[in-house]
């Protein structure tokens, strides 16, 4: 059992506040059961630690510079009471002041919530991780150093705290210890959000301080908004790599398939996260299969990130979010489309159906849609011949955070899979109850220093054990098995875990998308669209 | 960010090993990243697919999907990750000089 740490230790000028060791974690069930087999940790170096901040548990997410001079000690910390004070105000925080002041005042310590947390729970209830540590630190340091007469009454409201500049780095990377699952909202009585109040901290240290992990920012939303996406495709590279797409997809399936670009008045604009174009180009593909087969009216955008649907300003920074919503606003009324439909890829939804909404008002209010809908009206209109006893493969789902607890998107994959997937089980718990896969809000990118390593160990642990749980009835290799899993950033994370854990070898599961079962089942295409390859 | 030393080869490189500046890239910088991937030679083949990684890039500004590196080089997957232990992304592109891949990839 990892020693249990008391809120206010985090600003003790110790070398390292807490430690992850590998024969505390869950254990994992077989065949990843011997700990002596696990990939070992990358540690990080003395002359990194003197470099970055690695005090709170070893990992670094985002290796912010540990302060030189004096000087830079305040700045952290001035920096952070300033961000603090905005966080609290309605000027300058137009997304979320509502719901954090609801956290901040009402939660009644009950610690319902701890328990359903998958990253406390793996890492062997480990106090660094519980998600009530984080709040609970922040509501401390609101209520000594924000509220009026703090500096009297707050500790004597909510407790000790100290705040100094090691509180402040080490809540920076704190902040980077949890998915924005929600799944410890959906456990509180009151439905305050842990996630909410990480989600703040990282916004207040994006925007005071400019500090975020660089796949994020730098390689992420700065590079969407300058050549389009964040995968670095410009409009030419898009449109040649999709133009390779459906050739190849025309070959596999000896159907024609014709990708559509710019089409003014289609009933839909539809938006991938562009990370499928490059690394999963079946899913692309099979999507414009399957709406050429049904007559939809569709079209894809080469408009600046009109395709490319991921929005990672939605994890960490307002103002980088707004950018990118109005982008995607923008590219379909250009084009006159009816809607938006939004391809597999959970933080998209999130971002474009959900939060947008704080922006996309009255004109640029276009009607946004996920593809699991379309895809279900599809399937159940028998406008595709389909045989399922072409998915004749043990088949389970993943449901992504986004779209089905927050959303509340849950049958319309069931649907489809109950019609097309004849050994279709659920993996337990599922639906509004699911476990991450892990790479939530951002990690599934993430591989700086050995955090890479933290998020295969520890976050995505519990999502690991419940994939070989759904598949105990046939475990082998000799048994081939799809892990449906319909979001680009959870199939990241699913890719990396396989990886690290040898699942491929050891037990032949596959990972994919939806629309790639669906495009099996059609009995139009010559011969089998999945293929048994590993990537 | 650390720097990454070999013969007369010294270039800036991230993490994962990757040049930061593909500008200072040249086929002795390819020999020297290679030697990090377990590449002791580079042969005819491995220049081939270096080459065309390098053209793409150059054309495009990002990696080729691995799809159509296969099919446009005739390499398969395999015969890829017999060249470069790490594979495509992490191997081929890496020696080839190109920047790490961003994005949800």
């Amino acid at each position: 059992m990892p020693k249990s740490l008391k809120v206010s230790d985090i600003s003790h000028p110790v070398e390292q506040l807490a430690q992850v060791r590998p024969d505390e974690l869950m254990p994992l069930p077989p065949p990843y059961d011997k700990i002596e087999e696990q990939p070992g940790w990358k540690e990080i170096s003395p002359a990194q630690r003197q470099k970055y901040e690695a005090s709170l548990d070893g990992v670094v997410a985002v290796g912010v510079p540990i302060p030189a001079t004096a000087e830079e000690e305040d700045r952290l910390v001035e920096g952070f009471l300033s961000g603090l004070k905005k966080l609290l105000t309605k000027e300058n925080n137009w997304t979320f002041l509502q719901q954090l002041m609801l956290s901040i005042d009402h939660c009644a310590r009950c610690q319902n919530c701890i328990e359903t947390c998958p990253i406390y729970v793996s890492s062997g209830y480990n106090d660094i991780y519980r998600p009530t540590f984080r709040s609970d630190l922040f509501r401390r340091l609101v209520s000594k150093y924000i509220k009026p007469g703090g500096k009297y009454f707050g500790e004597l409201k909510q407790g000790a705290i100290e705040l100094n500049w090691r509180t402040v780095s080490r809540l920076l990377e704190l902040a980077y210890r949890c998915t924005l699952c929600r799944r410890c909202a959906h456990a509180c009585p009151i439905g305050l959000g842990n996630a909410l109040i990480t989600h703040e901290l990282r916004k207040l240290f994006s925007m005071e301080f400019g500090y975020s992990p660089k796949e994020i920012h730098d390689k992420g939303s700065m590079l969407q908004l300058k050549v389009g996406s964040s995968t670095g495709m410009n409009r030419l590279a898009v449109m040649d790599n999709v133009e390779f797409i459906d050739e190849d997809m025309s070959d596999l399936t000896g159907l024609s398939v014709k990708s559509v670009w710019d089409k003014e008045g289609a009933d839909v604009l539809l938006i991938h996260n562009a990370g499928e174009f490059i690394s999963w180009p079946e899913n692309p593909g099979a999507f414009a299969l399957i709406l050429e087969a049904a007559g939809i009216s569709w079209t894809l955008s080469s408009e600046l990130a009109g395709y490319d649907g991921i929005n990672y300003g939605l994890w960490y920074d307002d103002a980088q979010f707004a950018r990118v919503a109005l982008l995607h606003a923008q590219a379909a009324k250009k084009l006159k489309v009816k809607k938006i439909v939004i391809g597999e890829c959970g933080h998209a939804h999130k971002a474009l159906t959900v939060i947008a909404d704080r922006i996309l008002t009255g004109d640029l209010s276009v009607p946004r849609e996920s593809a699991l809908v379309l895809l279900r009206e599809i399937v159940m209109s028998g406008k595709l011949k389909l045989d399922p006893s072409r998915n004749d493969f043990p088949i389970t789902l993943h449901d992504p955070c986004n779209m089905v607890r927050l959303m509340g998107i849950v049958e319309p994959q069931r649907e489809i899979l109950r019609k097309i997937a004849p050994k279709f089980r659920e993996m337990e718990p599922h639906g509004v109850y699911n476990y991450c896969c892990g790479g939530g809000s951002g990690f599934a990118i993430m591989s700086p220093f050995n955090f890479q390593d933290w998020r295969l160990s520890v976050s995505g642990r519990m999502k690991l054990k419940q994939i070989v749980e759904a598949f105990a009835d046939c475990p082998g290799p000799e048994t081939p098995k799809y892990l449906c899993a319909p979001c680009s950033n959870c199939k990241g994370q699913i890719r990396d875990l396989f990886r690290y854990y040898g699942v491929w070898e050891k037990q032949r599961i596959l990972y994919g998308g939806l629309v790639e079962l669906i495009v099996n089942a059609m009995v139009d295409i010559k011969e089998p669209f999945i293929k048994w390859e590993f990537h | 960010m650390p720097k990454f030393e070999w013969q007369e080869v010294s270039i800036d490189v991230d993490e994962d090993g990757f040049i930061e500046d593909p500008a200072l890239w040249n086929e002795q910088v390819a020999l020297a990243l290679a030697s990090t991937e377990g590449v002791d030679a580079l042969t005819e083949d491995h220049w081939k697919l270096i080459n065309y990684l390098r053209e793409y890039y150059a054309k495009f500004g990002i990696a080729p999907m691995i799809r159509k590196l296969c099919k446009e080089t005739g390499y398969s997957l395999k015969e890829i990750y017999d060249l470069f232990p790490s594979g495509p992304a992490k191997g081929a592109c890496k020696v080839a000089g190109l920047a790490k891949p961003t994005g949800c990839v």
